[in-house]
């Protein structure tokens, strides 16, 4: 049967496919996401790929969804999906861990998705950690290590393979923090898009068996050094272009101002 | 911080256990030994109606952190 005006039935919004699939992965989940949160998403998605930022990519943590299941997703593949422990809160706003006992699991082992000579996490805060060794996110074992953090021990620092630490003043409010080593000898720590600090030194192997954690640091297969900020955005994925970065801050930045967060 | 206090056989009933497909349980000790769980809010909303509700039931204490491990790490 026809009906009259039938052409204008509202359209849904279109999204990028890699966007469609992370919002079947939250439903799959048991999550929900907003049409906000959802336009956002897609923002994201179609910034970092018109930055050629989308392909160096392992794990994207958007933390959208305000559940642990939202939150868990991969935005960039259905692999690395997080597993959470018991501490954390989940908003609109971000999320929290409790600082002493909660972290998240990205099941994602360094060696085997980066190279020492090529890689790059980062993560960005609207609530600053203020736990005095508190660690956002890494894993390192004694020969190793693959880490930044904004404030733990009175400083920042990128250590993306170990070699020469980029460490820079310690920053308390919130913001964008990112280390990025792009060859066997250099790696820089970027604050809000702009280097911080380098570090310049020959390098170790990634690590080989732990995975890297959110909220806390693997040490060595024993998560410790709980962080308590409160978190909008993680990320993890190959080295990092001092250009990469300031798309990639800019993109972050319009995905949670679009947010109010 | 306050939390719930556990018993060495209440700390292997539920270390690592899922309360969610995404959620598991994570105990840690403090400065004597004694195991301790934190729930967010959310946690115990997640447990009220399951089998872990007895959790909700367990003796809470302030919790004092063991010092932090070295850094870098000794193995």
């Amino acid at each position: 049967m026809l009906f009259p005006f039938s052409f204008l039935q509202a359209q849904g919004p279109t999204y990028d496919a890699d966007a469609l699939a992370f919002f079947a992965r939250v439903t799959a989940a048991g999550g929900s996401l907003t049409l906000t949160e959802k336009s956002a998403v897609n923002t994201l998605v179609l910034s970092m790929k018109a930055n050629s930022i989308w392909t160096p990519m392992k794990a994207i943590y958007p933390m959208v969804g305000a559940s642990a299941a939202a939150c868990a997703q991969n935005l960039k593949s259905s692999s690395f999906t997080g597993t959470f422990t018991s501490g954390w809160t989940f908003a609109s706003s971000g999320v929290t861990p409790n600082g002493t006992s909660a972290y998240m699991d990205t099941n994602l082992i360094p060696s085997s998705n980066m190279s020492n000579s090529s890689a790059s996490m980062g993560f960005a805060d609207n609530v600053s950690n203020t736990q005095p060794s508190g660690i956002e996110i890494g894993v390192q074992s004694a020969t190793d290590g693959m880490t930044i953090w904004s404030n733990a021990f009175g400083v920042s620092n990128s250590r993306i393979a170990r070699g020469a630490d980029a460490s820079s003043v310690a920053f308390t409010t919130g913001g964008r923090l990112y280390g990025s080593r792009t060859t066997a000898t250099l790696q820089t720590l970027y604050r809000n898009g702009v280097s911080v600090a380098t570090g310049v030194g020959a390098v170790t192997p990634l690590e080989t068996v732990y995975t890297i954690t959110l909220g806390g640091l693997n040490l060595s297969g024993t998560p410790n050094l709980f962080a308590n900020g409160r978190y909008t955005f993680y990320f993890i994925g190959d080295g990092l272009s001092g250009t990469n970065i300031t798309n990639l801050d800019s993109a972050i930045v319009t995905f949670n101002t679009s947010l109010s967060r | 911080m306050i939390g719930y206090i556990l018993t060495n056989e209440e700390y292997n009933q539920v270390q690592g256990e899922f309360y969610t497909p995404e959620q598991f349980f994570n105990c840690v000790a403090d400065i004597n030994g004694v195991w301790y769980l934190f729930l967010s809010t959310q946690d115990k909303e997640d447990i009220l109606n399951t089998t872990w509700n007895w959790i909700l039931t367990l003796p809470e204490g302030e919790y004092i952190a063991p010092p932090a491990p070295p850094f870098p790490p000794v193995v």
